[in-house]
């Protein structure tokens, strides 16, 4: 007999054998929270998205803050076309999360729901890569207008050899440079971890198709 | 969500909740981890109640909601344990039976297959299931020729197992 035949025998034998549940065991369950991939993956992009709206529009609220944005970018147009974009960007991520949310459905076919959960995934991952270059950008930008605009950082770096200004910002772009990766490997890390099953299965499924 | 749908849709989970602990068995090796994910199941299956439009069986419908649980949305619990060991008792085979050729061949099938991964694993369940090859193929996303490949080298391997 066929290997898978056998198989089939006993397994349609045991059909009936596990355990039974009355209805009154299953109503409660209707009840209970879900503990889903996609449920955390939810809370998880919910909290990256207030994480950099706090750090995007927090300071905002500061008086001094804003003092010290006007003096590095001068004019006050420049900030408030930064505010609309920073806006403008959150609101889009947003839309397309939501939108991507809802496209995730337990009644799709197998490959399709991992493809949708991943789309998800990847709308958190330009979000993050977004503000990670605003970041790495911005630094060293708001250090120039800085050092123009502030007459005490201005008169120590006036004095600077051409060398030792390359050398100034060069330093600058690597520190940020080292806090962005840091920051992007431990991004790496949590949706590796999270997420390592389920593309390893749509690894494998797109490796059936090729 | 009113009463008779929850009614409704208890009725029908009860009828058919074996499915559901097949495809619990299968991916489960502990008791714990088997309600867990059953629990995890019902759930999806309330969620998507709704819109389940009748236009396929219950059962079906069942099948695909069950395995995309298992193997996308379902984290592993806390409780499970992390060797893949495999239980005989709950393949319902007999330790007393071990002597007798079919029960040992038994055996070596299941564990040959709880070893497979996730994907392997749901093709097999269905193929036991006694799915023709466009039902495993609309389930899963791949294509009729595919599954019936995939499964090919799947037989080929329980073969090479059991006659090494």
């Amino acid at each position: 007999m066929d290997e898978l035949e056998l198989l089939k025998k006993h397994w349609k034998s045991t059909a009936d054998s596990d355990q039974k549940l009355s209805a009154k065991q299953l109503y409660p369950m209707l009840l209970k929270k879900s503990s889903s991939i996609v449920k955390t993956l939810f809370y998880i992009s919910i909290a990256e998205l207030v994480f950099w709206i706090l750090i995007n529009f927090l300071p905002l609220f500061s008086s001094s803050y804003l003092k010290d944005l006007e003096q590095i970018y001068g004019n006050n147009l420049a900030l408030v076309l930064l505010s609309v974009l920073t806006f403008s960007v959150v609101i889009l991520f947003v839309y397309l999360l939501y939108k991507a949310y809802k496209k995730i459905s337990v009644t799709d076919n197998t490959k399709q729901l991992m493809a949708s959960i991943l789309r998800t995934r990847k709308i958190v991952k330009y979000y993050v890569i977004y503000n990670l270059s605003m970041i790495f950008l911005s630094v060293p930008i708001s250090l120039y207008f800085t050092s123009q605009n502030d007459s005490a950082l201005h008169d120590k770096i006036i004095h600077f050899t051409t060398s030792q200004t390359i050398v100034f910002y060069l330093i600058t772009f690597m520190v940020t440079g080292v806090c962005v990766l840091i920051f992007w490997l431990f991004y790496k890390l949590i949706y590796g971890i999270l997420l390592r099953r389920l593309n390893r299965n749509y690894l494998e499924l797109k490796k059936l198709e090729m | 969500m009113n009463k008779e749908l929850e009614h409704s849709f208890i009725e029908l989970l009860e009828e058919h909740q074996n499915i559901v602990h097949k495809v619990c068995r299968l991916y489960t090796n502990n008791y714990d981890a088997h309600n867990d994910l059953f629990q995890e199941i019902t759930i999806q299956l309330w969620k998507a109640y709704p819109k389940f439009r009748g236009d396929s069986k219950f059962s079906t419908w069942m099948y695909r909601v069950g395995l995309n649980t298992a193997i996308t949305l379902y984290r592993k619990s806390k409780r499970r344990v992390k060797t893949q060991e495999f239980d005989a008792v709950q393949f319902k085979i007999k330790a007393e039976d071990y002597d007798n050729t079919e029960e040992q061949q038994l055996k070596l099938l299941y564990e040959a297959v709880y070893q497979l991964d996730d994907i392997n694993k749901a093709l097999v369940f269905l193929y036991l299931e006694d799915k023709n090859y466009k039902e495993i193929s609309e389930t899963l996303g791949i294509s009729e020729v595919n599954a019936r490949v995939k499964m090919n080298r799947v037989k080929t391997k329980l073969k090479t197992i059991l006659n090494p």
